[in-house]
């Protein structure tokens, strides 16, 4: 009966838990400052960007018409997803409530704020997928709340845009690997199979 | 001790000639054990168990070694959820086929040769995985692994053969069920295994790939186990063997007749892709249904997925035993009621499930769903080693591809549109479950009887005599091929309820 009880516990615990989270109002995304900040993201070269070798270059200033500038105490940069490469994978969607929001899961840099213009050279990361991409930046206050962006794209998402190409994270190494275990296993089992076979039909003849 | 041929062309590996007290288990009329022994791995009984489902659960590790992983494959492939979803299908697909085969093979050449090919031949498979660089690739892939998970027959099939009519039901619910754990196991494992060689160093996109070689190794060290210390008959050399009217050499054909014409192989092909086949689906979205629905971190996920499949561990040989008890006092229609119950409410646990808003809900209703579903294998494959004696091989293939086939329609339908969202897919599932569980209502022994309809009173044709030799011809009977059968149909006679005689034993 012990461990009745402490499974119940434990799910008592977890279910206090879950009220608890679910208490708090969810901030959302249309709530946040528009275009507080003006972000550029220029790309080293033109065409497809390679993921682990071409660059960004990024620069973010704090735009004219921003009016909650007081509460800003970081700037979180994120790499997200344009419209385009979210059709058809759920788990890049765009929603409202922010914690729920996965477009934009790629963290570039976070810096405190300064009143200066910043700037930035990014290397893409080797774990970037392939798809089309622009820059946003958050203005995040001392709560770690989000209250303001501005990024590198119009409010539609279809302007200034840059494709990337991902690695393969393939390997000839690991393709030999690969084929030596095959051959391997394929051997192996020929050579005792045919042995068995060999030892049978002495058996019989004896 | 020979290695010649033996009974139906398995191989006579490990038997031994000595017939003086040979055996650590007490035996019945055809030297199957009557008692299930666990922790022993004394051969040829016990030892053939855990030979058994151990290969058969590395192949379930490696058929779903993919799942947890697609949070990082998807994104180094660019898959769309049409992808993600038709690969899935792909992975359970190709056994359809391949269980179908491993059923003949078992008839004809034994299960030992069959699940060490099937095994070791299907390494390469897993290997491949380093080379994919495509949706298309990722598919083949999958759909090729997938062959090898026709190793629950040549499982099923091996403890047929090794233990008694009257424990059946426990012994191969949890052979398996510790089987079918596998498909939980890998998602433990795999992100794990993934995690440690990223941290060792490698990339996101390169760390999963490698993570492959982990059920690839599993492969050949299962297969060269098999090879080394299985065998496929009990005892007794061929000359025994043959007296006792095992038969020769069983033709293809006749056995594949009997099995397709027998009406219940098909609504347990049905069935039991409603329990087996809902359960490979769902080994396939959980995980990243949890990663997504619930915002969990990879590994979190893969932990709360694999309290799904490891559920088995117990749930499956529940539902032998719980069909074995409903046997001993109700006989075959307790198996039958108990069949039906256990799977209707394995049902209605999924469309919780996916009603299910919160993490804890829907841990709860996927971990009783997990019971329904896994208890309701044990307790369909307790019923069909007595569907038919001859064709027992087939008819286990069947009804294993009749899993995979259900699982890949129900993939295909709720699990790689965009038309429903995962939950829906979830509870639409669990509603098809309980509608394709109601036809085990027709499944008419008459000998025995059905859920509805007591036992046929007829002197002749009421028994389980009658039953299981008709399946044989007037030639068949004169060359003396139906022995095995009428030894059958006496150990058979637990299946009357209350009414059966005490074990025959050895």
């Amino acid at each position: 009966m012990a461990i009745h009880k402490s499974l119940f516990a434990s799910l008592l615990i977890c279910l206090l838990f879950q009220i608890s989270h679910g208490a708090t109002k969810e901030r959302l995304f249309s709530e946040l400052e528009k275009g507080a900040l003006e972000v550029t993201a220029k790309p080293s070269r033109e065409g497809v960007l390679d993921a682990g070798i071409d660059k960004l270059s990024i620069t973010w200033k704090l735009s004219s018409t921003a009016t909650k500038e007081a509460e800003f105490t970081t700037i979180k940069v994120k790499l997200c997803y344009a419209p385009v490469s979210q059709v058809d994978r759920p788990w890049r969607k765009t929603e409202n409530e922010l914690f729920k929001d996965k477009s934009c899961p790629h963290k570039i840099i976070t810096r405190a704020y300064d009143k200066s213009p910043q700037s930035f050279e990014y290397t893409l990361e080797r774990d970037i997928p392939t798809g089309t991409y622009f820059v946003r930046a958050y203005a995040v206050d001392a709560k770690d709340h989000e209250v303001a962006f501005g990024q590198s794209t119009n409010e539609a998402k279809s302007t200034n845009l840059f494709s990337v190409q991902a690695i393969s994270g393939r390997h000839k190494s690991l393709d030999i690997a690969s084929v030596c275990f095959s051959v391997f296993s394929v051997l192996a089992l020929l050579v005792f199979f045919v042995n068995e076979k060999r030892k049978a039909k002495i058996e019989q003849s004896k | 001790m020979g290695d010649s041929t033996g009974d139906t062309g398995s191989s006579m590996h490990g038997v031994s000639t000595d017939k003086t007290g040979k055996y650590d288990l007490p035996v019945d009329l055809e030297d199957r054990a009557t008692v299930f022994k666990l922790f022993s791995f004394a051969k040829p009984h016990m030892r053939t168990f855990h030979l058994s489902w151990i290969s058969f659960s590395t192949c379930f590790v490696s058929t779903f070694a993919a799942a947890p992983l697609v949070p990082i494959i998807r994104e180094n492939l660019n898959l769309t959820k049409q992808d993600v979803g038709n690969a899935g299908v792909a992975s359970v697909s190709g056994s359809i086929f391949s269980r179908l085969v491993m059923g003949a093979v078992c008839d004809l050449l034994g299960p030992r040769y069959g699940c060490a090919f099937l095994v070791m031949l299907s390494a390469p498979t897993v290997f491949s995985m380093s080379f994919v660089s495509g949706a298309a690739g990722f598919i083949t892939v999958r759909f090729m692994i997938g062959f090898c998970l026709a190793t629950f027959v040549s499982c099923q099939y091996w403890m047929s053969t090794m233990f008694t009519s009257k424990i059946i039901g426990l012994v191969n619910g949890t052979a398996a069920g510790w089987g079918n754990m596998g498909g939980g196991i890998t998602q433990l494992l795999m992100p794990v295994v993934y995690e440690i060689i990223r941290r060792c160093g490698a990339t996101a996109f390169t760390a999963w790939r490698i993570a492959f070689f982990v059920p690839g190794w599993l492969h050949i060290i299962m297969g060269i186990l098999v090879l080394t210390l299985g065998q496929d008959l009990p005892g007794g050399n061929r000359k025994a063997v043959e007296k006792k009217g095992k038969v020769v050499q069983d033709k293809l054909g006749k056995i594949m007749w009997c099995a397709v014409s027998n009406y219940r192989t098909w609504i347990f092909v049905l069935l039991y892709g409603y329990s087996m086949g809902v359960e490979l689906s769902t080994d396939n979205v959980i995980a990243e249904y949890f990663f997504d629905r619930f915002h969990l971190k990879l590994h979190t996920a893969g932990i709360i997925a694999a309290s799904f499949g490891m559920a088995n561990f117990f749930a499956r040989p529940a539902g032998g035993y719980a069909s074995d008890i409903a046997a001993k006092y109700f006989g075959m229609r307790g198996r039958l009621w108990a069949l039906w119950i256990i799977q209707t409410a394995g049902g209605l646990f999924c469309v919780w499930l996916g009603l299910a808003n919160t993490l804890v809900t829907a841990i709860v209703a996927m971990i009783l769903f997990s019971l329904g579903a896994q208890a309701a294998c044990g307790a369909t494959f307790a019923i069909v080693p007595f569907v038919s004696r001859r064709s027992l091989g087939i008819i286990s293939g069947l009804t294993g591809a009749g899993g995979n086939f259900g699982s890949g329609l129900t993939q295909l339908i709720f699990f790689s549109t965009s038309q429903f969202t995962t939950e829906q897919g979830l509870t639409w599932m669990g509603v098809m479950i309980v509608a394709c569980t109601l036809p085990v209502m027709l499944i008419h022994f008459p000998q025995w009887g059905s859920m509805f309809r007591p036992p046929s009173t007829d002197p002749v044709k009421g028994t389980a005599e009658y039953y299981y030799v008709s399946e044989w011809n007037e030639e068949e009977k004169q060359k003396n091929m139906h022995q095995g059968s009428v030894a059958f149909a006496i150990n058979a006679k637990s299946e009357d309820g209350r009414n059966a005689p005490s074990t025959i034993t050895v």
